[in-house]
């Protein structure tokens, strides 16, 4: 038993899902579902084909290249079984996946990162800029209760004085 | 079931000494049968064939499935589907008739003791 790769999405192909489609010049295409094998038979490149790990990785999306991916090599040489040798791979899989998800998601995590700062930036500008549609300009010199949220009044180092005094 | 190469339809033939095409006939060992998987032998005629080979137009020969456009459906619960219907010519004991094999073929050819074809085959 193996578990295979779908040719389009790179999704893991269970046992008893998906068609293989076996090209006359011997090639195996392995799909995990007919939305892949459809997609196949309109003749679309995963490269293009936006939610395909294919368009992911080229585009940058997702992480390309790192070490866990090494473990996952396909091996044709059949180990011969040794119970130590199994229990340990088990609990290594278990390891390397978490690893290597983390490892992804801190990826997307970083590129992510420059637009949530960018937004903020738009954010505290668009609010300056524009706190006259929300309180008429007037109304906000008038009453000092009204500020904008991004004034601060220290208040500590002057409480702490008064408060000694009184203690004594 | 489902159907796999119709009666009445036209099949390629991948050995060497071939016609280009075949139309099935009828199937052995099972009368009335209307659809033919890999692996089944069937009676078929030479609709278009490739000059200079001994076989004619409109000879009634012996073929045997091993490619289908439709997905055959394993024990295993793997469905395989290939590229084109194809068959191999053969004689009455299931030797094929050409020395050459193009083209994959099926796994359960091999489980049917077709070994002739088998060994032939590249892929």
């Amino acid at each position: 038993m193996r578990l295979e790769k779908c040719w389009f999405c790179s999704s893991t192909v269970y046992p008893g899902h998906g068609i293989q489609f076996v090209r006359n010049d011997a090639k195996i295409f392995r799909f995990c579902r007919s939305k892949c094998h459809k997609n196949f038979k309109m003749k679309r490149n995963p490269r293009k084909v936006k939610w395909t790990k294919a368009y992911r990785r080229l585009h940058g999306k997702d992480m390309t290249q790192d070490s866990t991916f090494e473990f996952e090599r396909k091996r044709n040489r059949p180990e011969r079984y040794d119970r130590n040798l199994a229990e340990n791979t088990l609990k290594a899989i278990k390891k390397i996946d978490k690893i290597r998800s983390d490892r992804a998601s801190d990826h997307i995590k970083n590129r992510l990162k420059t637009g949530k700062v960018q937004r903020q930036k738009e954010a505290r500008k668009q609010l300056e800029q524009g706190i006259h549609l929300v309180k008429a300009p007037l109304a906000l010199a008038q009453d000092s209760s009204l500020c904008l949220p991004k004034i601060k009044v220290n208040v500590s180092q002057a409480q702490i004085e008064e408060n000694q005094p009184m203690e004594e | 079931m489902g159907c796999a190469i119709v009666v009445h339809v036209y099949g390629g033939t991948p050995t060497e000494a071939t016609p280009q095409e075949l139309i099935c006939i009828r199937v052995i060992g099972a009368s009335n049968c209307r659809y033919t998987y890999i692996g089944d032998v069937i009676i078929a005629v030479i609709k278009e064939a490739v000059p200079n080979i001994p076989l004619e137009i409109s000879e009634m020969i012996r073929a045997i499935i091993v490619r289908t456009r439709k997905e055959l459906k394993h024990d295993n619960r793997m469905i395989i589907q290939h590229d084109d219907n194809a068959t191999v010519i053969i004689d009455q004991e299931g030797n094929p008739k050409g020395t050459r094999i193009f083209g994959a073929n099926a796994p359960k050819l091999r489980q049917l003791n077709f070994t002739k074809i088998v060994s032939l085959a590249l892929e």
